[in-house]
């Protein structure tokens, strides 16, 4: 097995990612950040969860700004699920804050 | 020789990161029962016996005729394997076992969904479905023996079912991972040539039904776009009779399996007769934007050298109920899910949703409830489920044998914890190193015979003789400290057959490089490039540092090119961006970025310091680049691969070779003006390079 399974996780969780987005530019983002992970070697990924999760914290600001609770919650776990797995595959580091996120 | 130098003290230095560990030994309770515990296996798969050792791997499998040639190596590096040889994939992982063990549970389902019932399907009703839907494949769908069929499926039974019916028929699969967007299944239909996609409506993840069948229609419009016609979308409905999905049917194209298959009722299909060299399925690497790479994996050989491995690395037995915890959209779900663990008649666990749905204790509670005896996952999981319930398994009463790690390099710490508290110091554990395009292990311990060591790989399997190479193809000596790139010395049965309608990159990218004499027939000439760094210990275990592939090896520190570029596209006006190595009297060599920059946005001194700022901070002050240069384009091919070793030969001032074959030849004068002048004008002309570094650069770029 290679490490194809990485970059697969990664889709999933920005596909989840795409249908919550409320605005169409958002999604737009995301289907551009997917295509990204997708055509990424798996040995480079980190930079593009790193970008990966930058963009949902500016998709739940928005909404939150906007009153979309609903879409703020979901976009919250799919964030946590995100860090989870950028943690756990070694392409964030534990305890990153938002600013320090990319140095690896 | 000063740069040479540093650059073997940082690999050294790359690979003691991790200290050598102690040895693990088998408990005796496993060594009793297991399949591999005769140690004359290591002389019958010794390279004096190679290549007919392997036929001991053939032989786990019913032939409708006998091989007469085992390695035939007269068109190398395109091996083929038990030359002369027939027998049908489906056959041996359903028919043969019906005699024996009918009645036997082949696939147990999990849904995600934990109120939902799990589904036992013994051999005779996964004969009765496999039949019925090659029945409609051929019927219906009008496939024939040759055709390639794309799926886009999730975690469900009628993957393996659907594989299974096209290998009945002689049909090539190609499963693209259910999570993929649409346009990346397009993309993989087109290349092969799918006229006929299977799919499903829904499927569950995190507690949620996913709309699956929405992608197909996307996957349907990219093919199009790409000059390829689907002529029909058949799919699959997670809850038959009710339409998961909001994406409409259309008309002619789309078709309800579970409502076509009432007319295929109890059809039984002779399973066809396929020479052991034809085709059995594609499967798809993902990491490029060039034309995806679909490695091909032939029957007989890939069969033979998955049910082997399936017998002495993963120890399964007929009675064991076997757990392998990935997905059937990698190649380690069709080689350790699917066709390994049914050629040997065993029960395979498949799980649907993700590993901690609802809880970090879901897959211990799967263990115990089914009788799990041999669990296999990867690393990153691994670290989840201890992250997120480090002390869930002790709750469980599930009692592990074996345990197999993959995909990976696992820490030591990480290693321990698998041991410990999720074998609970009982279950051996093999490290497995591959890749998609070996079709099995190709580094493990034997888990009777070989101790296990935190960290390592261990030594390469049987039949597979592993060597380290450094860029000159000179052997790198176990137990030297130093680090350099795995190949193998030899082929194996696994090994795929080449790029899907792509001989030529084949051959460039896993042989060209230590390629001894390409007019040679001998095998030995031949070494396999894995595109894997590694470090072999003394002991002949190896520890699998990570992909080598375009490396720009600066003052010893291996930096990946698309690291580099994934870190400057992290500027916001920055649209691509290709990283080249440049000849550096200090450090060897130097990163050199080149940028372009998104519509609306100008070329200034401030991006080029935004791009440097970015690598500097994403990946650390070594990888600062000397220059950022800002074109107008980059020179690619039609198919949108950027000319890495154009750019290069351009930095660098050599010849940038053949760029007739590009989209956009006139850029390549303008870059060279551009750059060149600005470093004479630096004085940064560099000395006149090597033949050795000449060649470098021409080569640059090419693994992709």
């Amino acid at each position: 097995m290679t490490q194809q399974y990485l970059v697969g996780e990664l889709s999933l969780i920005l596909s989840e990612l795409q249908v919550v987005g409320t605005n169409q530019a958002a999604v737009r983002d995301v289907v551009r950040l997917r295509r990204e992970a997708e055509t990424t070697p798996p040995a480079a990924l980190g930079p593009v969860v790193v970008r990966a999760v930058k963009l949902i914290d500016r998709l739940w600001w928005d909404d939150l700004t906007r009153g979309e609770t609903a879409a703020f919650i979901r976009e919250a776990a799919i964030c946590d699920e995100l860090w989870e797995f950028g943690v756990c595959a070694g392409l964030l580091e534990e305890g990153q804050t938002s600013d320090e996120m990319g140095r690896r | 020789m000063a740069a040479e130098q540093e650059t073997q003290v940082s690999e050294a230095q790359i690979a003691v990161h991790w200290r050598e560990e102690e040895y693990y030994y088998p408990p005796a309770t496993f060594i009793a029962q297991a399949n591999g515990a005769d140690p004359a296996l290591f002389e019958r798969f010794s390279e004096q016996h190679f290549p007919e050792c392997f036929k001991e791997y053939a032989d786990l499998l019913a032939w409708d005729a006998y091989w007469h040639t085992t390695l035939d190596t007269s068109n190398p590096p395109f091996w083929k394997w038990f030359v002369g040889g027939r027998l049908n994939a489906a056959y041996n992982c359903v028919d043969r076992h019906l005699v024996t063990r009918r009645n036997k549970v082949a696939l147990i389902w999990v849904p995600e969904p934990e109120h939902e019932e799990t589904k036992a399907i013994t051999y005779q009703e996964l004969h009765r479905r496999v039949n019925e839907f090659a029945a409609l494949l051929r019927d219906f769908a009008g496939v024939k023996t040759g055709d390639r069929v794309t799926f886009h499926l999730p975690m469900v039974p009628e993957l393996p079912v659907s594989m299974l019916a096209c290998a009945r028929l002689g049909v090539i699969h190609s499963e693209v991972f259910g999570g993929f967007s649409g346009t990346a299944c397009g993309e993989r239909i087109a290349d092969s040539g799918s006229h006929i996609l299977v799919t499903m409506d829904g499927y569950y993840r995190n507690g949620q039904l996913i709309d699956h069948k929405a992608k197909a229609d996307e996957a349907v419009a990219k093919a199009r776009s790409l000059g390829f016609e689907v002529a029909k979308v058949l799919v699959w409905r997670r809850h038959p009779g009710q339409y998961a999905s909001q994406s409409p049917m259309v008309s002619g194209r789309d078709f309800f399996v579970d409502e076509l298959l009432g007319d295929y009722r109890g059809r039984v299909v002779e399973p066809v007769s396929m020479p052991a060299e034809a085709p059995l399925f594609l499967m798809y690497t993902s990491g490029t934007t060039a034309r995806p790479k679909g490695c091909q994996h032939s029957t007989g050989g890939y069969l033979a050298y998955v049910t082997g491995t399936s017998k002495y690395y993963q120890d399964i037995h007929p009675e064991d109920t076997y757990w392998c915890f990935a997905d059937i959209g990698w190649i380690t779900g069709h080689s350790y899910i699917v066709y390994g663990p049914l050629s040997l008649g065993t029960t395979s666990v498949i799980y649907e949703g993700v590993p901690t749905y609802p809880d970090p204790g879901r897959p211990w509670r799967i263990a115990e409830r089914l009788g799990v005896n041999i669990f296999h996952t990867a690393p990153t999981t691994i670290r989840m489920l201890r992250k997120l319930g480090p002390n869930e398994p002790a709750k469980y009463t599930y009692q592990f044998k074996h345990m197999t790690t993959v995909g990976e390099p696992i820490e030591p710490d990480v290693w321990r914890w698998y041991y410990d508290v999720v074998g609970k110091g009982k279950a051996v554990i093999v490290d497995t190193w591959w890749q998609t395009e070996n079709g099995g292990f190709l580094g493990s311990t034997l888990p009777a015979l070989q101790p296990m060591k935190p960290g390592s790989c261990g030594p390469g399997v049987l039949g597979i003789y592993p060597v380290i190479y450094d860029e000159k193809g000179e052997v790198v000596e176990a137990g030297s400290g130093r680090a350099g790139n795995i190949c193998i010395r030899n082929p194996w049965p696994g090994i795929f057959q080449t790029v899907w309608g792509q001989p030529e990159r084949f051959v460039q990218i896993y042989y060209q490089k230590y390629c001894r004499d390409k007019d040679s027939k001998d095998w030995r000439d031949w070494p396999y490039f894995a595109g894997d760094g590694a470090l072999q210990a003394a002991d002949g275990y190896f520890r699998i540092l990570g992909r080598v592939d375009d490396v720009i090896n600066v003052a010893g520190h291996r930096l990946g090119t698309k690291e580099l570029e994934s870190a400057s596209i992290t500027v916001e006006e920055i649209a691509e961006a290709a990283a080249v190595p440049v000849m550096d009297e200090l450090r060897g060599r130097a990163v050199e970025i080149y940028v372009s920059v998104k519509p609306g946005f100008t070329s200034s001194r401030g991006i080029e310091q935004k791009v440097a700022k970015a690598i500097e901070t994403q990946i650390g002050k070594i990888a600062r680049p000397k220059n950022v240069w800002i074109v107008p384009d980059m020179p690619k091919t039609r198919s949108g691969k950027i000319m890495r070793r154009v750019i290069a030969g351009i930095s660098n001032f050599t010849d940038v070779g053949d760029t007739t074959t590009l989209a956009n030849p006139e850029v390549v004068d303008d870059i060279r003006r551009h750059v060149q002048a600005e470093k004479v004008a630096r004085g940064e002309v560099p000395r006149e390079l090597s033949p050795q570094e000449i060649e470098e650069i021409k080569a640059f770029g090419r693994a992709e």
